[in-house]
């Protein structure tokens, strides 16, 4: 998978670079809109990862220009703006998603994730993971063959780490998914629910499966 | 040249428009039209009384003649004289009396009449009523007003003889004629009066207003203290004082408000970064083991975290303010989400040993609000609720609607709010515990948040409190319909 990061902030350009390298892509970096704009026409990149304000040529003009020459590759906006009317500008450009600086590394990453494997979600029944097994359709979850009792909220919360796993979930994100709360309040709300999801998915169980990522969310991985 | 002209003219253009101008004009015109009203009323006054005594005259002299012809007909000696004599000894006012029989032959008439009057044969005409008098041309151009009767001679009457008397009044137009000099002397002298004495009481009363106005100027950011003194000015002035001074209260107020908000947002922005930056600085100095380098790094992250999470919470304040924010209002369950934002922090309550539950009272609750912002509303008045509540207390959620205003409502068995705080609550950074508010997380934003989202909803937040007994609040929002 290769991705163009097109952002003329050195620092940030470096860290989306390692971050990404790290997270498995290839990436290029280019650091003004008519220098990008003149790569991503050339290269097929399967993602752009488009700053805004750019000098040379701004993102907007980036992403009109680039549809207009044909290339589909996917876009994603990153901004310091945070306006309604700017993020329907840039889908209305063509642009297929959009992030609001400052944002969680781990934001970025579920967002490209979920962009480069857009279309139809193959419909799971059982999500499996070591020894904790999940039936979406009977709404029931064991480990190691011992039934956990969880409460439907549990339950949800459950199946969103699983389901994602390997990635860093934020606060916020959990938050929304599971409670459908659209803002970041006291996030220490969700610290006591995954600590209560725990003593009853981790604790009696030798191996741990929910992993804190300090400053940054929560992660279901098997250890080892 | 041109220029000029028009430069000119636009400066009268502009002056014209000023309200000194049209006081001054204001006053000049009523002034005039005074004073002429008045001067011309006089002169219609003296017209007619000096044609009134004019006539009452000879009304006297054709009563004498009448007398005369009707008690002594043969004392033409007597006649002759008060016809031809009487007059003659006159110098002003000079009159002229003519005697003419039936058939209008003149028997006897004042000397030098004939060259003055060319009375026509028509005034020989008996006339019906003898008071008629009439103004008439003589022969020089001397103005003349006379009067002709027929009267009866002798007693019983034998023949009637027509009298003719005509009186100079040359003197009189005279009078007149000076009276107009005079009327449009006075009328050039109040053109030349009026309009200063006008400008100069518009320019009275105008100079407090640009007294003030010169105090408002010069009255900018760095010294929004300065006032107007009330003193020394008409009423409605000192009441336009009173009320622009009371402005000025409130952008003073504003103002302190805005610059303490920026203060307070620098130090809120200070003490992540010093963290940030007082950690990386330290571990940097030496080398250290990969576990203290991760437990810096994620302590960044940490700072980082709550950083964004105030410039997140500003960005939405100040687009709160903005004029042209929307609400996506969509038609929702108060009940519903009452009970999803008690679900959210169950845990967190159960946690801390407190009760949460949430009720609307009677039937459902159904409007049409913005639903992330109510959500967003209620859920940071919980979080506050349950951070303020010990163990053993409750928090109670409810809601109801009553005259199309509904009333969402947090009340808790917490700790309270001394009553000198709770004006303040709803400031932006005000925390009523410094010292701990900082460790327990929040940017000190969470009411204002609640504030600026009822402001938007065009409701309004109402706070009651009692230390140690707990503390509701009340979230009034008005629902159209």
């Amino acid at each position: 998978m290769k991705i163009l990061v097109i952002e003329d902030e050195i620092k940030t350009a470096k860290f989306l670079k390692r971050g990404l390298n790290e997270a498995g892509f290839v990436v290029d970096v280019a650091s003004d809109g008519l220098q990008g704009l003149h790569l991503a026409r050339e290269v097929d990149f399967d993602l752009l990862i488009l700053d805004v304000m750019l000098p040379g040529l701004d993102g907007w003009g980036v992403l009109t220009r680039l549809r207009e020459s044909g290339r589909r590759s996917l876009v994603l906006l990153l901004t310091a703006r945070d306006a309604v009317h700017e993020r329907v500008r840039g889908l209305e450009l063509g642009a297929d998603d959009y992030l609001v600086k400052p944002f969680a590394f781990s934001e970025l990453l579920a967002r490209i994730r979920s962009l480069l494997r857009r279309g139809p979600a193959r419909p799971q029944e059982v999500i499996r993971m070591a020894d904790l097994e999940i039936d979406l359709l009977r709404q029931r979850a064991t480990r190691n063959g011992h039934r956990l009792d969880l409460t439907s909220k549990e339950f949800l919360l459950l199946t969103l780490l699983a389901r994602r796993a390997g990635e860093v979930l934020s606060r916020t994100l959990i938050a929304e998914a599971v409670w459908d709360m659209n803002f970041d309040s006291d996030t220490n709300v969700v610290d006591v629910n995954v600590r209560r999801l725990r003593a009853k998915v981790d604790e009696p169980f030798p191996m741990k499966l929910i992993r804190t990522v300090r400053g940054a969310g929560y992660v279901m991985e098997c250890e080892q | 040249m041109s220029w000029s002209a028009s430069n000119s003219v636009a400066r009268i253009g502009r002056w014209s428009k000023t309200l000194a101008f049209r006081l001054t004009a204001g006053y000049a015109i009523s002034g005039l039209l005074t004073v002429f009203f008045a001067t011309a009323g006089l002169y219609l006054v003296l017209v007619t009384e000096l044609e009134r005594s004019t006539d009452l005259f000879l009304a006297d002299k054709l009563n004498v003649l009448r007398t005369m012809l009707r008690e002594r007909p043969n004392d033409l000696d007597a006649l002759r004289e008060e016809v031809e004599l009487e007059s003659a000894a006159r110098r002003y006012e000079q009159f002229y009396i003519r005697l003419l029989d039936e058939k209008g032959t003149p028997l006897m008439e004042t000397p030098g009449m004939a060259e003055q009057l060319d009375m026509p044969q028509s005034m020989a005409q008996p006339r019906a009523r003898f008071d008629h008098a009439a103004a008439m041309g003589g022969r020089q151009g001397r103005p003349f007003r006379v009067i002709s009767a027929a009267v009866p001679v002798g007693s019983p009457p034998e023949k009637s003889d027509i009298i003719q008397i005509a009186v100079d009044v040359s003197q009189k137009e005279e009078l007149l004629a000076r009276y107009r000099h005079w009327f449009a002397a006075i009328m050039l002298g109040t053109l030349a009066v009026f309009p200063v004495a006008g400008y100069q009481i518009a320019r009275r009363g105008i100079r407090p207003v640009e007294e003030m106005a010169t105090t408002a100027r010069h009255i900018s950011s760095s010294n929004l203290h300065e006032r107007i003194l009330p003193e020394g000015y008409p009423f409605e002035l000192a009441s336009l004082a009173d009320t622009f001074n009371k402005m000025l209260d409130r952008l003073e107020d504003s103002f302190e408000r805005i610059s303490r908000f920026s203060a307070d947002i620098a130090h809120d922005l200070r003490t992540p970064v010093n963290n940030i930056r007082g950690e990386a600085e330290v571990a940097l100095a030496r080398a250290r083991t990969i576990e203290e380098y991760r437990d810096v790094l994620e302590s960044c992250l940490e700072e980082s975290v709550r950083l964004s999470d105030l410039i997140g919470d500003l960005l939405f304040l100040a687009r709160a303010e903005s004029p042209l924010t929307l609400l996506h209002r969509a038609r929702i369950d108060v009940g519903e989400l009452l009970s999803s934002i008690r679900d959210y922090y169950e845990a967190s309550a159960a946690e801390g040993g407190v009760s949460l539950t949430a009720s609307t009272g009677g039937g459902p609750v159904i409007a049409e609000l913005d639903r992330q912002l109510i959500q967003r509303a209620v859920g940071n008045l919980v979080g506050n609720a349950l951070a303020h509540t010990p163990p053993g207390g409750k928090v109670v959620l409810g809601a109801n609607t009553e005259d199309s205003v509904i009333r969402i409502e947090v009340s808790d068995t917490g700790v309270g709010i001394p009553p000198d705080a709770l004006p303040k609550v709803f400031d932006r950074f005000y925390r009523v515990d410094t010292s701990r508010s900082h460790a327990s997380g929040g940017t000190g934003l969470g009411l204002a948040i609640v504030q600026s989202i009822m402001t938007l909803h065009k409701g309004h937040a109402e706070i009651a409190s009692q230390l140690g007994q707990g503390t509701r609040v009340i979230l009034h929002i008005p629902v159209s319909r």
